[in-house]
């Protein structure tokens, strides 16, 4: 069987901001209250009359490289091979160097669990042919792709080679492993400031 | 799912908070340990007769702090008594695994060290006295790499945290132990009469490392403020915004540059003023974790 490697491509124009994917990520992974794995970050560009609101879904990159698993004290996080670093619940101590470590803030410690957690692309549904993961097969708009990088013929391996995409973040050299159609140079810049909303 | 969450949905999640306070205490204590201990070898180490006086209450001192400081590790770790986890499955490129075999090997050395000093067995104290050295180093060196490692905050990621924090921690150490030797010696001294030479010595020693800690923060300030976008954030952060009262006000202006001039004046040379500005500084070394550390994550990453 040829090595898998999985990638995600989220294209913005599509994106309504209707949070269906934040919705059906929380249900599908039983997300407890007050955490996410994945959520939709909002920015303003421009000033009134003349702006625009972009709508930026926030997921783990499933970096390349990753800068969690690398500090991670006892290896309870690691890549897969098909790039999808997963987190093992029983390994995990609960220490946050992974959240510290993370560009992204997409790690969390599970209120009742007190362990690491975080977008795994819904790895475990993924693996036992349930479809995509549940974002994905969620959108009303689908402007979101999910698919194996190594196969030329997948649907995502097709639109990554004709249309432009970003990453967010790429200076930290980790490798983030979703791309964003349409992610405005201006608008990924108010989005990696953080700050309100 | 109850529809009423639907709508209560925040725009953007907080900021997960991943060290924050009980980390800063943990540095800190660390921190008072190893200056503690390379103070005690002095004169047990290095037979600086003058320090002897120092020799055994600062062992005492370093393993208790080092027995208390993992404590706060156990408080912060989510699953606690997941902790043996550490010794088993190791990672050679976190810190926090090297910490887990630094914080079992340093109070055991620190516990020999004292033992043999206690019974009065010169040679064998020097030996461990000399070993617990490299380790008193590591075990608060450690503690800067971790941050340093942490690559996604602009005021972490710089190869001064490591050498930072052990200046700090000489700092603190050497003023605790003005501290102790003061208090040791007005209350539970025989002539309840205070060492000045052992005090004074000490002091020249916190003046030298003061002015080597204001150099090495004011390299590290001054290379993030004209550094890239997310360094010249943090400078500002630390400059004019959210944390400039306790980096300017505490940690720099009481804790380092007062105690500094108190320490320096020949002309109000006296017990008190050096107790003084010993409390200045061990404070200021407290908020300067503080600073670091809740500092270091305190602008948003997403």
């Amino acid at each position: 069987m040829a090595k898998t490697r999985y990638g995600f491509l989220i294209d913005l124009r599509r994106c309504i901001g209707c949070r269906t994917c934040q919705v059906a990520c929380k249900a599908e992974n039983d997300v407890p209250l007050g955490v996410y794995r994945t959520w939709v970050k909002e920015v303003e560009k421009g000033v009134y009359p003349k702006v625009r609101r972009h709508f930026v879904p926030i997921l783990c990159n499933q970096c390349e490289k990753p800068a969690c698993t690398r500090v991670c004290p006892v290896r309870a996080t690691y890549s897969l091979p098909n790039g999808i670093v997963y987190i093992d619940p029983h390994r995990c101590i609960g220490c946050r160097y992974c959240m510290a470590a993370c560009p992204y803030s997409v790690r969390f410690i599970h209120p009742e669990r007190k362990v690491a957690q975080k977008c795994d692309w819904c790895w475990p549904r993924v693996r036992d042919g349930f479809g995509p993961p549940a974002c994905v097969a969620s959108c009303p708009t689908r402007a979101m792709v999910f698919g194996d990088l190594t196969d030329p013929e997948s649907e995502i391996s097709r639109i990554l080679a004709r249309v432009p995409t970003a990453v967010l973040k790429p200076e930290t050299g980790n490798g983030p492993m979703v791309f964003y159609i349409g992610l405005d140079d201006e608008a990924a810049r108010l989005v990696e400031a953080g700050g309100e909303e | 799912m109850d529809m009423s969450l639907l709508y209560t949905i925040p725009h953007a999640v907080p900021p997960r908070e991943a060290f924050g306070l009980a980390i800063a205490i943990y540095f800190y204590l660390t921190g008072l340990s190893a200056g503690s201990f390379i103070i005690s070898t002095l004169a047990y180490g290095f037979g600086m007769e003058k320090y002897k006086p120092l020799g055994k209450v600062g062992v005492v001192l370093a393993t208790l702090l080092l027995i208390a400081a993992p404590m706060f590790l156990l408080l912060h770790s989510g699953r606690p008594l997941r902790a043996w986890h550490l010794f088993v499955y190791l990672n050679g490129t976190s810190p926090i695994s090297w910490g887990s075999f630094l914080l079992t090997l340093y109070p055991i050395n620190c516990i020999i060290y004292g033992f043999f000093m206690f019974r009065g067995n010169a040679r064998l104290t020097k030996i461990f006295g000399l070993i617990g050295i490299p380790l008193a180093i590591m075990v608060h060196g450690y503690t800067g790499f971790i941050l340093s490692f942490a690559k996604a905050h602009a005021l972490w990621r710089t190869s001064m945290m490591p050498i930072l924090f052990l200046t700090s921690a000489m700092v603190s150490g050497v003023a605790m132990m003005i501290l102790v030797t003061i208090i040791k010696d007005r209350f539970f001294g025989e002539k309840r009469e205070v060492n000045t030479e052992v005090v004074f010595g000490l002091g020249k020693m916190l003046l030298w490392l003061l002015v080597f800690d204001l150099f090495l923060s004011f390299s590290d300030l001054a290379v993030h403020y004209f550094g890239e976008a997310e360094s010249m954030e943090a400078a500002r952060l630390l400059l004019t915004g959210a944390f400039a009262p306790t980096f300017i006000g505490v940690e720099t202006l009481l804790g380092k540059v007062v105690p500094l001039v108190l320490v320096a004046n020949t002309r109000t040379r006296n017990v008190m003023v050096y107790g003084f500005a010993a409390v200045l500084v061990m404070v200021g070394i407290f908020a300067m974790r503080c600073n670091v550390v809740l500092g270091g994550e305190f602008i948003p990453l997403l």
